[in-house]
């Protein structure tokens, strides 16, 4: 890993009153590399992926961009400062405002004087969801999201992140209610963004599909880093074990 | 067909536009077939009508802008008489122009807007607590700055007649200026990219702040539309009535809420539309009409409206609920 890093944070703690949910972890994202973030249930994976995205502040730690170091605390500046666009766990949508408004939801497509042009990002909404990641049986743009399946509203959260992107892609569990081939879309779409010079994160419990796409193993337990290696190095045998291990 | 009935139920306010129409054919139709003893059509009822609703209209429009970002302002009904207060006693004593103290007055009700809303963002507490206290401090307030005696206020000049308080035929200039805050505000929160912010930050705000929304900054914004709407209303009633009384105004907030709810606002925000707030207010006074001319005696009134507030609702949840 002589290769400067994109992004990297050291020593981050988050304390959740008496519950660590991060305890000094050192995290980093290289260029044109996936990522694949693994651990169990409460191990602080989203923990970590929404401090990267400036929602949660760390206690303490330090986070470099580019090599420089940087203080990111807020979702903004994770978008201006270090490109990251994220796709939450709980997908972030509102159920009663229409997937139009979802997907351009503090980023609207605005004249000069903040009037929405509602064409423009309809158009736009159509082709986010019908190219990238396509997931079948979102008929209209205008539906409400509370009018979706799971599986139609991580397509749109999916569809939204892919809309945004720039640097760096952060997938907090995207596929958990994805069907296979929606699923095997998705990871097919990981692999080709670092064409494009973009890196992603991937959280995930499948580490067959972890396996299928990421370079990287991050494996997290209680709040720490408990083993990092690059694929070549290792595999899914000890991955494993690494991810079950109490 | 079964388009059109889709479109109404997608539309926030499609179960109360559906209940307006329904009341209004049936009320038009009584006054064509009696018009000597239903006089629903009668200019003089419709003048009535019109002049009536626009004070707690243009409260109600920012009151529901607040409930659509999650927030509720019970102190917009002695808000609306401290502005009015105010107002008056800057031509009355301090003999500055009715226009400039009317911005004067507007001014003051969002200043407090925006008090209360830091108030909320600050310390985390909910705005039903902070405006509940509001509501007693603005109160408090009028009578500490004015005294318990009303105010009569009675500028003599043509303009301001005319553009306060003047007509077109039925139509009362409140009226006009309940539609046209209507219409400014419906181009702000549809059309404009903070009205969407007012719907994400009370529909979700979590999701608001992962996405970047500053939901402090979204409901501080709508505090001060609410404080504002509320000073305009009590100028605009003030100006009408030619008096303010220091007490009145009190209950006035839960009416407001009462229009909200009705047309189809969501209490715990995030649903709601500028026209299913302007429509609720117009039921309102609509069936308080009706009930006049049928010689109802006054309490039927609250009566009628109680069972409106949950008749309405139950149609927006049942029309929901069938998407
Ligand atoms: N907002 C919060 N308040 C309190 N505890 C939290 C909060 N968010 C997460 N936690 C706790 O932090 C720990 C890590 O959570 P999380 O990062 O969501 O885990 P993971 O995504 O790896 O399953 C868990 O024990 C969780 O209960
Ligand atoms: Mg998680």
């Amino acid at each position: 890993m002589n290769q400067l890093n994109y992004y990297e944070c050291k020593n981050v703690s988050k304390r959740y009153g008496n519950l660590t949910a991060l305890d000094n972890v050192d995290f980093h994202i290289g260029k044109n590399e996936v990522v694949g973030l693994l651990g169990d249930n409460g191990a602080g994976k989203s923990t970590l992926i929404k401090m990267m995205s400036g929602v949660v502040a760390p206690d303490t730690g330090n986070v470099f961009v580019d090599g420089k170091e940087t203080k990111i605390s807020t979702r903004k500046q994770s978008e201006e400062i270090a490109g990251i666009e994220t796709i939450y766990q709980n997908s972030a949508l509102c159920d009663d405002m229409t997937i139009i408004r979802n997907i351009f939801m503090g980023r609207e497509i605005t004249n000069f004087f903040g009037f929405m042009d509602h064409k423009k990002m309809e158009d736009l909404s159509l082709e986010v969801l019908e190219s990238g990641v396509h997931i079948s049986g979102i008929d209209s743009p205008l539906k409400e999201i509370g009018a979706l399946s799971g599986g139609q509203k991580q397509a749109v959260a999916i569809a939204r992140a892919v809309y945004f992107k720039r640097k760096i892609l952060l997938l907090d569990e995207p596929t958990s209610a994805l069907s296979v081939r929606e699923t095997e879309r998705v990871l097919k779409y990981v692999t080709e963004l670092k064409s494009e010079n973009v890196s992603s994160v991937i959280v995930t419990h499948n580490l067959y599909h972890a396996f299928q796409v990421c370079d990287r193993f991050v494996v997290m337990s209680h709040g720490k880093v408990i083993f990092e290696k690059n694929k070549s190095e290792t595999n899914l045998e000890e991955v494993t074990e690494q991810v079950i291990k109490v | 067909m079964k388009k059109f009935i889709d479109n109404i139920r997608s539309k926030p306010a499609g179960g109360i536009l559906l209940l307006f129409c329904t009341i209004q054919i049936i009320a038009i139709i009584a006054g064509l077939l009696y018009p000597e003893n239903f006089r629903y059509l009668n200019p003089a009822n419709i003048a009535v009508l019109l002049k009536s609703m626009s004070a707690l209209g243009i409260m109600a429009i920012g009151v529901g802008i607040l409930m659509i970002s999650g927030e509720f302002d019970l102190s917009v009904g002695t808000l609306y008489t401290f502005c009015a207060i105010v107002t008056a006693t800057m031509v009355k004593e301090y003999a500055l122009s009715p226009y400039l103290a009317m911005i004067i007055g507007i001014i003051v009700g969002i200043i407090a807007g925006l008090i209360h809303g830091n108030i909320v963002n600050r310390f985390t507490i909910p705005s039903f607590i902070v405006t509940l206290g509001a509501m007693l401090l603005w109160k408090g307030g009028t009578l500490l700055y004015h005294g318990a005696k009303s105010l009569r206020y009675k500028y003599e000049s043509e303009t301001y007649k005319t553009v306060l308080t003047g007509d077109i035929g039925v139509i009362d200039a409140s009226f006009l200026w309940f539609i046209a805050v209507g219409i400014i505000f419906y181009f702000i929160v549809h059309h404009h990219k903070i009205g969407n912010h007012f719907f994400a930050v009370g529909g979700n705000p979590e999701a608001a702040i992962a996405i970047g929304i500053n939901p402090k900054r979204v409901k501080l914004i709508a505090f001060s539309i609410a404080g504002g709407c509320a000073a305009l209303s009590g100028v605009v009633a003030m100006s009408r009535v030619g008096s303010v009384q220091p007490g009145g105004g009190l209950g006035l907030e839960l009416e407001a809420i009462a229009a909200c709810v009705i047309g189809g606002c969501a209490l715990m925000g995030g649903r709601g539309s500028i026209l299913g707030i302007m429509l609720g207010t117009a039921l309102i006074y609509t069936i308080q009409d009706l009930l006049l001319l049928l010689r109802a005696p006054g309490f039927y009134f609250e009566m009628f409206v109680g069972g409106l507030i949950v008749l309405a609702v139950i149609i927006n949840v049942t029309i929901r609920k069938r998407i």
